[in-house]
């Protein structure tokens, strides 16, 4: 493809189920050689978006093309540039994971020599060697997650797309795809990646899209966005509701305070950090109420969306819980 | 634990893609591929592998030696009666064990991975339904080799075996298809299962299997002298033991009557099938 056709480049983007509109009019781009996160909740739309960037479903309406081909009109050309690695390990169970890896460049056009060369290169790439030989039913979840990404690297893809690579994995397993991402950046793979960490995005990512409801709430760097979300801010937790009302009195005319709804939390942007949290620690002490907790912490997903569209997420993005298919 | 180590990559030292082959000889080799995947599985999956072979031993077992023993066919031994309905019915079986592994593909998402390359989505679905053809042979193979074992008789010359053999095929063709695109509708392999026999079963308790339908009371005999697998097992009987049946037309002519049965399966299900699998993909 001409190197100014961007790879992915998506134009009023939509899907609908029935009366449920998963994906709404998005417009997403993404320039060669970068790295793009779109970070949203659960349910937001982030796999609908990359299924069918994947042709795996059809747009209900709008159009997307990937590197330069429509992926309705030129599948296959499509599918030729793009590797997508879902949320959950795509691969034949009652396989080995070198069986996989030679399957998979099998089916992509080697030979037997060829494919067997490239997966004994990937499993030395991405440490599977100890478990090689045996069937991917056996493996757990981040043994697995490996021998998908590697299945997905059999041919080097223009674009690769990671659909919550590391939603429920292991320190090592993560460690191990971050890595990767960042050496395929180096190599000059373009990546999409879709994430509900905020802390992934801002690693990884060149650019990030945050959805919510299908749809494209913000966007810009990491930077950009961590300058309107704030960097930090400091959370105090009060005993009980009374508490919060009174905390809020207290903090309300020298800080910026958000309550969100339902908890007993405090919330005040820290852009100074410890210096905040001291301001903020000497109010507290200064009214008398009584606190369960005082801390500083970095911005989650749900800070961005109260930061960004002044509203939480549609639903509530606990990074602990791994996301159901949506 | 140790800590990851990723080496540098060097995919200088890869083998480069060779050349794409033109889309027919893509098409079959990506076939032979996918269907080499599910060969290598079977052994490894002991309970499904039990499906075509112990289920069927065990039934051949059960009803030639427990209900045949108070089954009296007028005019030949049971077990001339019996082993082509068995046979017949591991055709029909043949719904469930495909509608189950096409249900569990889909449900670990490895056909979407499959769906998601430059390779031919009908070589996918093609290489489903020859794979579970192949599996079905095998219990097959079982159910006829027990039976033989155990003293049927078939009184056929080598044109009957070249029929039946015929027979048998297109009929295991004619269901995995049909298993296939329920397998795609539900889904669930659980739930598939559940489907399989709830259709499979009474149909083929229906279909003059085990007891002759003429003996059956008016709605059972009804619905068994239009069951299309009533016309398989009949089919199978005339070919194999010369054995004439009546009540309805296709079971007065099984032969043309299966052969018309499979036809109409493969030509409504081949297409709702495909599309289903164009459209449709998991979780």
């Amino acid at each position: 493809m001409p190197p100014t056709t961007p790879a992915v480049e998506t134009d009023g983007l939509t899907r609908r189920y029935g009366d449920f509109t998963a994906v709404d009019a998005l417009d997403l781009r993404v320039e060669r050689g970068t790295v793009v996160s779109v970070l949203g909740p659960n349910g937001a739309g982030k796999t609908t978006t990359v299924r069918m960037l994947a042709t795996l479903i059809a747009p209900t309406s709008g159009t997307a093309r990937v590197g330069g081909h429509d992926v309705v009109r030129e599948a296959d050309a499509v599918r030729g540039v793009i590797s997508l690695t879902g949320q959950f390990a795509a691969l034949e169970g009652n396989l080995t994971a070198r069986e996989n890896l030679v399957l998979m460049g099998r089916l992509r056009g080697h030979g037997r020599a060829g494919a067997a060369t490239i997966a004994d290169h990937l499993i030395d790439r991405f440490d599977i060697g100890e478990f090689r030989d045996r069937l991917i039913k056996g493996l757990s979840g981040g043994q697995r997650r490996r021998v998908d990404l590697a299945a997905s690297l059999v041919v080097q893809p223009e674009l690769l797309v990671l659909d919550e690579p590391t939603t429920g994995l292991d320190p090592r397993s993560r460690q191990v795809v971050w890595q990767t991402v960042r050496d395929l950046v180096a190599e000059g793979v373009t990546l999409l990646l879709t994430t509900q960490y905020l802390e992934e995005a801002d690693a990884l990512a060149d650019r990030i899209v945050l959805i919510d409801h299908g749809r494209e709430v913000a966007e810009g760097t990491p930077t950009e966005l961590k300058a309107r979300i704030g960097e930090q801010r400091v959370d105090v937790v009060a005993v009980d509701a009374a508490g919060v009302e009174a905390l809020r009195s207290a903090l309300a005319p020298r800080f910026d305070v958000t309550v969100p709804a339902g908890g007993r939390t405090v919330s005040i942007p820290a852009p100074d950090e410890s210096l905040d949290l001291e301001r903020v620690a000497a109010v507290v002490r200064e009214s008398g109420v009584p606190i369960d907790e005082l801390a500083l912490r970095r911005p989650t997903l749900d800070d961005a969306f109260l930061a960004l569209t002044g509203r939480p997420p549609s639903e509530s993005a606990s990074p602990e819980t791994a996301e159901v298919a949506a | 634990m140790s800590t990851p180590t990723v080496r540098a990559p060097d995919r200088a030292a890869l083998p480069d893609l060779p050349p794409r082959p033109g889309a027919a000889s893509r098409y079959v080799r990506e076939t032979l591929l996918l269907v080499g995947r599910q060969l290598r599985a079977i052994p490894r999956v002991p309970e499904r592998l039990s499906d075509v072979t112990i289920q069927p031993v065990i039934f051949t077992l059960l009803f030639l030696y427990v209900f045949g023993s108070a089954i009296a066919i007028p005019g030949t031994r049971y077990q001339d009666y019996l082993l082509p309905g068995l046979v017949a019915q591991s055709i029909a079986f043949g719904v469930i064990g495909a509608g189950t592994a096409t249900a569990t593909d889909f449900s670990t998402g490895v056909i979407d991975r499959f769906r998601s390359l430059p390779v031919s989505r009908l070589a996918v679905i093609t290489a489903q339904v020859i794979g579970q053809v192949l599996e079905q042979i095998l219990g097959l193979a079982i159910v006829i080799g027990l039976g033989l074992a155990l003293g049927w008789r078939p009184d056929v010359g080598p044109l009957d075996v070249l029929l039946l053999v015929g027979l048998i095929l297109l009929g295991l063709i004619a269901f995995t298809w049909f298993g296939v695109l329920l397998g795609m509708l539900v889904r669930s392999s659980d739930a598939m299962q559940g489907v399989g026999f709830a259709i499979v079963l009474p149909l083929s308790f229906l279909a003059g299997t085990f007891v002759p339908i003429e003996g059956m009371a008016a709605v059972p005999r009804f619905i068994g002298e239009w069951d299309p697998l009533s016309t398989v097992v009949a089919a199978i009987r005339q070919v194999s033991q010369g054995t004439e049946a009546t009540g309805s037309w296709p079971l007065e002519h099984p032969v043309i009557g299966m052969v018309l049965w499979c036809t109409l399966i493969i030509g409504v299900c081949v297409p709702l099938a495909l599309r289903r699998f164009r459209t449709t993909s998991a979780a």
